[in-house]
């Protein structure tokens, strides 16, 4: 391993002392201590790109750092797990559901979408912002044969472009849009099923939630 | 760069960049369909279709809606209707706050009034020309006149002897120069860090995206002293061993990237870009780019990633452009403010710098002056100065009105209230009164003024301004603005101020970068410092005894 002959960095989280190897991210030494910070922009196959922040934790900095982004630091003491930090997961949370559709599909089918998972873990029944979902107005694009697109259940998490763009090398996927209005989009913001991609299902297997499905699933509902 | 050159150019001459055409560039430069559409559908200055002939783009920020009235785009919307060729389009801050309101027809700023607004664009009135600025005398300017430009720079110049670049860092940091684009970064550590940090080549870069509502002074330093940016750019490049600058201008200063360029173009005639500066052993040249538009390229590593031909979304620090910036190469980044006050240190030596300030404040400070005062415009004032005193240099406030509120530093600072104008433009002392001086963009607010409404579209500028890439800012800013605009329309979330601090230090704690750390705080300043104003307001008026 190319790891060998990387500096050790002495840290501790959540008062639990930790050693790994230099440009470690917090996430990862987390999960050696068998603390598993949540995350929904996240896995270990792939860059972390920091944008969901629900894996932030409290370094006694200005601000939150992103765990799987921020690289330990010696003598670092990072609280991942206390309630100021579950506030602002929760809260992160609750913004997203508030424009999440009704129905999941990944959740109907497979049971296994990770913003409701996080629903569940924060116990988050009253949402208190604006109901950006009614009517769908993100829409869905089901031109392809094999995956559906809800782009109303898509978080913008960055997994599908990753899964597509740096995985698979098909290049299909990116972020079109700015700021409230950004959306994932094929090739030229062409449907789909209508764009050079190739079917192969990375992004349905990587996305957290139920904007990439298969489509068999999502017609069931 | 070279992709969105492209682009802009494609752009520029067919009024749109088409799917055709974004097809034959990605087989020409070899690039996937999808980044280019990432690219198109990011930058506000790319059209799928080409519009109309004459292409209206009404500002619609706090210091247009304080002169032409909340209604102001509205207005103009409404006179132009049916108006043939015409479209109109409501955009952020065009930098022009001085002469608010501000549009701008076919990227020409026109201002004054809706009316005046309304026969530019009906052409009743002819654009006006681009007529270069009348010459001032400005304070931070160590020349009288032309054929002393660049004298500094002959003075520091002389390679293979780090001593100079000793020096040079010592000064900066004796007089104190702090990043004055907001961030009161010390320049001189800045400087220092670039210096030292391995790997090649290393970049130079200014940052005149300056686009915060409120905020023109760069707009004014870029026409009137591009001679000292330049000068201070070169001496950076020297500093840290770069031999290629990039200015990052934004799009709307049109005007000034043509002062700039003519700068740029006399200094390499009169030896001071190019090979072998002054004879020396030297090459340093510079190039502009424009911006393909949106206020959060200001944010200095998403100018990174548009200079890198990405969407500019903010990355995730550390590591900083000082170690890691265009390319992955260090990378020096300041403010045209801070480049321009540069020569005029080193010249004249650091204590000279600190007498310029009032009392124990060291320095001169370029204020951007506008709402409700007699004379807006760009001021350069002795650091410590106080807002009051500002003011009356201003001629007050017009109609015999007296000040209810100030914001000194651009939208992501607190408003303050009049009580607070003894306070000095200083970083720490406005910091202690409840805000921050920010940019320099002191916006007066005179009583029956409401706060609450202008804090309120300072919130919607980021929310607008979002690059949407992490969540708190990209949902949370616009959940706020519903929040707000529901409890106005009588219709408040229950427990809404608590929900909104709440919300306010999720984005101020977990967004990735300042804009969505500070995109609710004008709002919360309101809340906090105007509460017997703005809580019956928010939370309706039969809370209230």
């Amino acid at each position: 391993m190319a790891d060998d002959n990387r500096k050790l960095i002495k840290l501790t989280i959540d008062g639990k002392p930790v050693q790994v190897p230099e440009g470690t991210s917090i996430w990862d030494a987390a999960r050696q201590l068998g603390i598993d910070i949540p995350v929904l922009c996240h896995s270990p196959r792939m860059r972390p790109v920091g944008v969901c922040r629900m894996c932030v934790v409290d370094i006694g900095q200005r601000t939150m750092a992103a765990s799987c982004v921020r690289p330990c630091e010696e003598g670092m003491n990072v609280d991942a797990s206390s309630a100021k930090v579950d506030l602002h997961r929760k809260m992160l949370t609750s913004l997203l559901l508030s424009d999440y559709p009704e129905y999941s599909a990944r959740e109907m089918s497979t049971g296994n979408d990770q913003l409701l998972a996080l629903a569940k873990k924060y116990a988050i029944h009253d949402i208190p912002f604006a109901d950006g979902a009614t009517g769908l107005p993100r829409g869905a694009d089901m031109s392809s044969p094999v995956i559906a697109v809800d782009h109303q259940a898509c978080i913008l998490c960055d997994k599908c472009i990753r899964g597509c763009d740096e995985l698979q090398h098909n290049d299909v996927i990116t972020r079109t849009g700015k700021g409230y209005a950004a959306r994932i989009a094929f090739d030229l913001n062409n449907p789909m099923g209508e764009s050079t991609c190739v079917a192969c299902g990375e992004c349905m297997a990587v996305c957290p939630t139920g904007a990439l499905t298969n489509k068999s699933v999502f017609a069931e509902m | 760069m070279k992709l969105l050159t492209k682009m802009m150019h494609l752009q520029e001459q067919h009024g749109a960049v088409t799917d055709t055409m974004l097809r034959e560039l990605s087989k020409s430069e070899g690039v996937p369909l999808h980044r280019l559409e990432g690219l198109r559908g990011f930058y506000p200055v790319f059209r799928r279709t080409p519009g109309s002939k004459t292409h209206v783009q009404v500002c619609r920020d706090i210091v247009c809606l304080m002169k032409g009235g909340p209604q102001f785009c509205q207005k103009v919307k409404s006179a132009l209707t049916g108006e043939p060729g015409v479209e109109i389009e409501e955009v952020s801050c065009v930098g022009r706050c001085d002469s608010a309101p501000a549009a701008t027809i076919n990227d020409v700023p026109v201002t004054g009034s809706v009316e005046n607004i309304v026969a530019y664009a009906t052409g009743k009135k002819p654009l006006p020309a681009h007529a270069p600025a009348t010459p001032r005398r400005w304070p931070t300017d160590p020349y009288t006149n032309e054929k002393e430009h660049y004298g500094v720079l002959k003075k520091f110049l002389r390679p293979g002897d780090d001593r100079q670049r000793d020096a040079v860092i010592k000064i900066l940091k004796e007089a104190d120069l702090r990043g004055l684009g907001g961030a009161a970064f010390p320049t001189g550590m800045k400087w220092e860090f670039t210096r030292k940090a391995p790997g090649t080549p290393k970049y130079i870069i200014c940052n005149a995206d300056e686009s915060e509502p409120g905020t023109f002074k760069d707009r004014v330093i870029l026409e009137e002293l591009p001679h000292l940016l330049i000068e201070a750019m070169i001496l950076g490049g020297w500093m840290i061993g770069a031999k290629e600058g990039i200015i990052y201008i934004r799009h709307e200063y049109a005007k000034e990237k043509q002062a700039l360029q003519a700068a740029i173009d006399k200094a390499r005639g009169a030896g001071a870009l190019g090979k072998k500066i002054f004879g020396s052993e030297v090459d340093f040249d510079l190039q502009i780019f424009i911006s393909p538009g949106g206020y959060i390229m200001g944010e200095e590593t998403a100018l990174l990633e548009a200079l890198e031909d990405k969407r500019g979304e903010p990355r995730n620090k550390p590591p900083f452009p000082t170690d890691h910036g265009l390319w992955g190469k260090p990378t020096l980044m300041n403010n045209v403010e801070t480049f321009s006050a540069i020569p005029i240190i080193l010249d004249r030596g650091a204590s000279w710098w600190a007498a310029q300030g009032k009392g124990n404040y060291k320095g001169l400070k370029y204020m951007c002056v506008s709402g409700d005062v007699a004379k807006p415009g760009v001021y350069c004032v002795p650091w410590g100065t106080t807002v009051d005193e500002l003011l009356t240099l201003c001629g007050g406030i017009p109609e015999g009105k007296g000040l209810h509120a100030f914001s000194p530093g651009g939208a992501s600072t607190n408003f303050l209230p009049a009580s607070k104008r003894q306070t000095a433009l200083d970083f720490k002392a406005m910091q202690e009164a409840g805000s921050s001086l920010g940019t320099g963009a002191m916006v007066f607010m005179a009583e029956g003024r409401d706060v609450l409404q202008l804090a309120i579209s300072e919130v919607k500028f980021f929310r607008n301004e979002s690059c949407g890439k992490c969540v708190p800012c990209r949902v949370g800013s616009h959940k706020a603005v519903d929040l707000v605009e529901a409890a106005l329309a009588g219709k408040p979330a229950p427990q809404l101020v608590h929900l909104l601090k709440e919300l306010n230090d999720t984005l101020a704690q977990t967004s990735i970068c300042g804009l969505g750390q500070v995109a609710m705080a004008p709002l919360m300043s309101v809340i906090s410092y105007f509460p017997e104003e703005a809580l019956p307001k928010l939370e309706g008026s039969g809370r209230r005894k």
